[in-house]
């Protein structure tokens, strides 16, 4: 079984090997921390009310962000939010052309796929700042050297299928059933833009070989962008099996009434880290740090794991189970784990995952 | 309203004016003059070039190479190159369309020119209804432009053109848009309305009868080119070429060899293929073996007796009578071919009847060809 | 008359600048005028625009040129390479050909028979129904495209349900294909066919008609061998016009495509740019591969429109003969009303009943009904300030715009000054490119500006007001060429500077054409996608892209309550501006 644990440790081997002339030249103190509410910050709050807002680039749906940046907004009234939303690869397409052109208009970046965080640290995007909050974690969630980038949650996604669409014989129970092509044309997934996409292509194309998503294909698959869209037509029927069925989306549509199942399969489920950090050059630093201090600490994690919306399963040993009364332990989780090979293989997924999506 | 002495009334000089059109040559070398205070039309049938010098002369059109001058300086020429804008060379047009805004009251519509060169209002006031009462709108001066007729935009057109007092006004066939009746009246109030401006004018038409009663002088152009130059009666009585006579009144064209061996008293004589002597009007067209002569439909006189002159007076049989009104237009075999004879006389000769033609030689012109 | 009720003016008196007066013409032709001349005003407006054109388009054919590194900016080797690579995609562009041509068909059809019925035969009601043929074009096609989904998705779609309901088994109809997403181009991108083939119905000279009809043809044979042949270049004209608008269709194709894998180039290209890492290069290809396409499609157009044969709007109206089609008026009257239904009605109820569900579905349970959507739209940043700049932008464009466009058509059709022609060309380019593509090659070219422009309000209003030119000089020049020359002639005659005159006559006789076009700018900047889609920033969001933004990560139902939104916001807008201009159209007089 691939550990969080092992996978993250080699990602952090490979960091290292980052050109240290890259870097722009960073603080390496360690800021003084402060209590502000029930945590810890690094910044000084006084100075981020003054700059008085903070531009957040995020991957979630627009509800999503909505809820976490109102969550911030009522601890600091004083500070305002905006964000850009798009799907991990667009977003990160975006901040990256921006930057390029010597535009640097960014606070705090969220990202759901770890090759473009580590690019985005060699490419010195990150500013290394160690949160006072990065003391609750564990090593293996955090970036190396610590300080770029921390995990505010993890992801991960089973198999949905509608009740009413799928005869019972045909219901899916390991992963070897979404090939089956009695689901051609009514099968869905997400696009390449996605880093939960990537981490299940690799993973399950390690355990079943190169051909399994050659038989994938044949299904002729719709791909979307947001697991919000996967569910919304998996609940009316339009789709019959969701092939990417992330556990939080599932949980959110089955209490709106939907009609759908969710499978974990015995294999276990692809799973994705979340990386949030402060941008290098953010127009507004103080409220930058205050920001991932926050989205770091109990505070902020119980929003990332609690809101029905987001519903993360936190890292954090010390914020409670899920909402649906399970804990990130319950679950087999899968993650890649030659981490290189992984990052490498990025390239490959895209131009494999847009043939196979009708691109 | 007399115009003040003070006011100077200029010339306008047009030299070797060329306009040309991508391949096509509008205007082809035209040189006049229009002396100061001196009511010049420019007359020709369509595509003649006309309205194309009018606005050469107005600066809506670009030539391509000449030279014009008014007053003296030149707006135009092309080398060394001098082009002042239409707005600045100090005239004023009427246009065929009469060009009246639609969104002004008459009023404004006049008052325009005025207000552009800044006049203070109650002079505006003064002088717009001094020209709308000119021009027998006088209490229209608030209506709006867009529901006037044809004949009262025309009207507006005019006092807007005069009422700021340009040194020229140029009319670009501004009666052809209406109906006949009321272009013979409008002509006859338009000299009146010249006689008191008293100001130079040049005038483009293709309307005969409108040249001859306002001109003091006439241009006949054709192609491009300008066929004769003169007085309304010159021009009449004794055009130049085939063209002129044809297209000024009607004529009878005679074609016949020239006796000079004949020539008596200064009239020049051409003899027909019949053998008939037509004497002409004295002529300095040099000589040649064959000879063209125009005779005026309404100068052939028809008798049942022969007449008593010693000269042109020839046989003839009515071949077909055509009533006309003012006047009876008769087809006359002579020569072995029609003449065309325009009388007015009250009893009307049948058709099958014997009657002698004549004509007086001064009436009868020797053509250039 | 009275003597001389005026005094004259002493021979040495100066007159305003302007004035020839009574001093000699020498003086007059040396006096400077303060005001610049038209020349430089030409010149800077004139070049403004080119280079607002042109600047863009230059770094998209850079980028598409572009091999090597694709993040290297500026690139660091030129070729052929992209372009050599595109075959790959030649199912893209073969999408792309089959569902303009199939929207473009639909829509000549749809605007013939409604040009045809609104204007030849005595269908009751032609006059209100024509002010209506214009909704379609209010409802944009996102709206329509999102609406049509719920209406025809193959499981879940209104129609499918209520066909499954009477017992029907499977679907009727399915929405997410080429013929699906060709349907809605044409419905609601279609109005602009109606529009121009409806004027050229208008302008035909009602006598051939009768002259065939008086020779015994009737009225059927009169339409197919007499109006028909007629009016075919104008319909031509149209086809290829529409044709060059569908193959930059975005938003159809974007809403209906993507779930059933069907590609346009246009959505294929938005694709390639929102991945990680971006394939910009490959895009800009594409991009100007399509380009180079519409260009094409735009060059016959205006070869067709110049040929002179063909049946144009002159100054004059002819007043058109009307048909007497008796008892086939009620079908007819039936057809623009299906018309109409199909394609404002439907729709927006549509979109009204989805927005108040939590699962959108035909019949629904009463506890299904809520105002949840609405409230968490409202709550919504994207809602609310997307919204409000929205406005504000649509507002910006449409008045900066109307001034702008207005001088570039009396520039290019009034003006005679040199160079007018090559203006005229450079400013209808944008009409080539679909905005998309324009966007893309904006991003590009405007990251680089020095001025910081980018990601703000700024570069969304210069977008806006280059991709819009054609459409602002085209209507604004319709007008402009109706007004006759000799009017303006005429205030030159009376003295009046170029800026006089513009201001003078000009501008009032504009009038009403310079108020049509406002309200069409201002629509179309807020029914703005292709690039308002690649431009937005994070504190410069309009609404349209929003609303694709909530389909793609949030539900159905939140979106509908978005569009729904947005719709009401626009229809408020419009009343009072209606109401505004209408007041101001009066006040200038006729």
């Amino acid at each position: 079984m691939i550990t969080r644990r092992r996978f993250l440790r080699t990602g952090a081997l490979t960091a290292t090997a980052v050109p240290f002339a890259m870097r722009p030249f960073l603080a390496s103190a360690q800021p003084r921390a402060t209590k502000v509410l029930d945590f810890q910050t690094g910044a000084d709050v006084a100075k981020a009310e003054q700059e008085g807002e903070v531009v957040y680039y995020g991957h979630d749906g627009e509800a999503g962000i909505a809820v976490l940046l109102d969550a911030f907004k009522k601890d600091f009234p004083k500070i305002k939010t905006s964000y850009v939303r798009l799907q991990t690869g667009a977003l990160y397409a975006k901040i990256t052309a921006e930057r390029s052109a010597g535009r640097f208009g960014v606070d705090v970046l969220q990202l759901s796929d770890i090759s473009p965080a580590v690019d985005f640290q060699k490419k010195g995007g990150w500013e290394q700042y160690p949160s006072p909050e990065y003391a609750a974690y564990k090593p293996e969630y955090q970036s190396t050297p610590a300080g770029y980038y921390g995990v505010p949650g993890v992801s991960f996604a089973g198999i949905s299928y509608h009740r009413a669409k799928v005869k019972p014989e045909q219901a899916p129970k390991t992963w070897k059933d979404i090939v089956n092509p009695a689901f051609k044309d009514g099968i869905s997934a997400k696009l390449a833009t996605s880093g939960m996409q990537h981490a299940q292509w690799y993973i399950l194309r390690k355990m079943y070989g190169n051909d399994f998503w050659q038989e994938f294909a044949k299904l002729r698959p719709k791909g979307f962008d947001a697991r919000a869209q996967l569910f919304d037509r998996l609940a009316k029927g339009e789709d019959r099996i969701c092939a990417l069925a992330e556990y939080a989306g599932y949980t959110l549509y089955q209490e709106k009434g939907a009609e759908i199942e969710f499978v974990a399969p015995p294999e276990g489920m692809p799973a994705i880290a979340i990386y949030i950090g402060v941008v290098n050059k953010a127009p507004h630093p103080q409220a930058a740090r205050l920001f991932v201090d926050w989205a770091m600490s109990r505070r902020g994690q119980q929003i990332y794991q609690n809101q029905k919306i987001l519903l993360y399963g936190s890292v954090r040993p010390d914020v409670g189970p899920m909402p649906t009364g399970k804990k990130l332990s319950d679950f087999k989780l899968l993650f890649p784990t030659d981490w290189n090979d992984y990052v490498a293989s990025h390239a490959t997924f895209v131009k494999e995952w847009n043939a196979l999506m009708g691109l | 309203m007399a115009r003040a002495a003070s006011v100077a009334r200029v010339s306008i000089e047009v030299r070797d004016l060329v306009v040309r059109y991508g391949s096509v040559l509008a205007v082809r070398g035209v040189t006049f003059t229009v002396g100061a205070g001196e009511h010049l039309t420019l007359l020709g049938p369509s595509g003649c070039g006309k309205t194309t010098t009018l606005r050469a002369i107005a600066g809506l059109e670009r030539p391509t190479s000449g030279e014009i001058r008014i007053g003296g300086s030149p707006v135009f020429a092309s080398s060394p190159s001098v082009n002042v804008p239409a707005e600045r060379r100090g005239l004023s047009m009427v246009f065929q369309s009469y060009a009246i805004w639609p969104h002004m009251t008459v009023f404004d519509n006049v008052a325009y020119g005025l207000r552009v060169r800044r006049r203070p209002e109650a002079e505006v006031k003064a002088r717009v209804s001094e020209a709308l009462d000119l021009v027998q709108l006088g209490d229209l001066g608030a209506r709006s432009a867009s529901r006037l007729s044809g004949g009262q935009q025309q009207r507006v057109a005019l006092a807007r053109a005069f009422v700021f007092s340009p040194s020229v006004l140029l009319f670009d066939e501004p009666l052809s848009n209406l109906d006949a009746k009321l272009r013979a009246e409008m002509r006859v109030e338009l000299k009146e309305l010249q006689r008191r401006l008293d100001i130079t004018s040049v005038y483009v038409t293709h309307d005969l009868e409108e040249a001859l009663a306002i001109s003091d002088r006439i241009v006949v152009m054709r192609d491009g080119a300008i066929e004769q130059v003169g007085t309304p009666l010159e021009i009449y009585d004794r055009p130049r070429n085939t063209f002129v006579a044809d297209f000024v009144g009607s004529a009878n064209l005679i074609r016949g060899r020239r006796r000079p061996d004949l020539e008596r008293d200064g009239l020049v004589v051409i003899e027909t293929s019949g053998g008939a002597l037509v004497h002409g009007a004295a002529s300095d067209l040099p000589a040649g073996p064959e000879a063209l002569m125009a005779v005026r439909t309404v100068r052939l006189r028809l008798e049942r007796t022969r007449p008593a002159t010693a000269v042109n007076a020839w046989p003839a049989r009515i071949r077909q009578r055509v009533f006309q009104g003012d006047f009876t237009q008769y087809h006359v075999d002579w020569e072995g071919r029609q003449l065309i004879v325009r009388s007015a006389a009250p009893e009307p000769m049948a058709e099958g009847d014997e009657v002698f033609v004549s004509a007086e030689p001064r009436h009868c012109v020797l053509l250039e060809e | 008359m009275g003597g001389s009720g005026r005094p004259p003016s002493p021979p040495g008196v100066r007159h305003a600048p302007g004035d020839p007066g009574r001093s000699s013409i020498s003086r007059i032709s040396r006096a400077r005028s303060w005001w610049p001349g038209p020349r430089l005003v030409s010149l800077v407006v004139g070049g403004g625009a080119a280079v607002l054109v042109l600047y863009p388009i230059a770094y998209l054919i850079q980028a598409s040129l572009s091999v090597g590194d694709p993040q290297a900016r500026p690139p660091e080797a030129y070729g052929l390479d992209n372009f050599a690579g595109l075959p790959r995609y030649a199912h893209i562009f073969g999408n792309t050909l089959l569902v303009a041509g199939v929207a473009t068909i639909l829509a000549v059809v749809v605007g013939f028979a409604m040009g045809w019925i609104l204007s030849r035969t005595n269908v009751p009601g032609r006059a209100a129904f024509e002010q209506l043929m214009a909704m379609p074009y209010y409802v944009t096609p996102l709206m329509g495209a999102l609406a049509w989904a719920l209406i025809g998705s193959a499981s879940s779609g209104f129609v499918n349900q209520l066909w499954r309901a009477l017992g029907g088994s499977g679907h009727l109809i399915d929405i997410n294909t080429p013929g699906g997403i060709a349907w809605v181009m044409a419905l609601f991108e279609g109005s602009v066919a109606f529009v121009m083939i409806g004027a050229v119905m208008k302008s035909m000279d009602p006598a051939m008609e009768e002259a065939s009809q008086v020779l015994g043809a009737g009225r059927l044979r009169t339409m197919l061998r007499i109006t028909l042949p007629l009016v075919l270049p104008g319909v031509l004209g149209a086809a290829v016009f529409v044709f060059a608008e569908m193959l930059g269709s975005f938003s159809a194709a974007l809403v209906l495509g993507l779930p059933a894998r069907f590609y346009v180039v246009t959505t294929a290209m938005y694709q390639l740019v929102s991945q990680y890492p971006p394939r910009f290069p490959t895009a800009a290809a594409m991009g100007v591969s399509l380009f180079a396409l519409m260009f094409a499609m735009v060059w016959i157009y205006r070869r067709i429109i110049r040929s002179g044969t063909y049946v144009t709007i002159t100054g004059k109206a002819f007043r058109p003969r009307v048909m007497d089609v008796g008892p086939l008026r009620w079908p007819l009257l039936a057809l623009c009303v299906v018309y109409l239904g199909v394609a404002v009605v439907l729709p927006v109820l549509t979109i009204a009943y989805a927005s108040f569900q939590r699962l959108t579905t035909v019949f629904p349970r009463a506890d299904n009904f809520t105002w949840a959507n609405y409230q968490t739209a409202l709550s919504l940043d994207a809602v609310r300030s997307a919204l409000a700049n929205s406005l504000i932008l649509g507002f910006a464009t449409a008045s900066i715009g109307v001034v702008l466009m207005g001088f570039l058509s009396w520039l290019i059709y009034r003006s005679r000054l040199p160079g007018a022609g090559a203006i005229e060309y450079l400013l209808m380019f944008p009409q080539a490119v679909p905005r998309l593509v324009f966007a893309f090659g904006m991003l590009w070219a405007w990251l680089v500006f020095p001025i910081p422009i980018y990601g703000t309000l700024w570069l969304l209003l210069i977008a806006y007001l280059t991709v819009f030119l054609p459409l602002g000089i085209r209507t604004i020049s319709g007008v402009i060429l109706q007004i006759d020359r000799s009017l303006e002639e005429s205030a030159q005659m009376c003295g009046a500077t170029w800026g006089y005159r513009l201001r003078t006559v000009t501008m009032p006789l504009l009038k009403p054409g310079l108020v049509a076009a406002w309200l069409l700018l201002f629509i179309a900047s807020v029914r703005e996608l292709g690039a308002s889609i690649l431009l937005m920033g994070p504190k410069a969001k309009v609404i349209t892209p929003a609303i694709v933004e909530s389909w793609f990560s949030t539900s159905s139902e939140l979106t509908a309550a978005l569009a729904l939104l947005q719709t009401l916001a626009v229809a408020v807008a419009l009343a009072v501006l209606f109401a505004v201009a209408r007041r101001a159209v009066q006040a200038g007089g006729e």
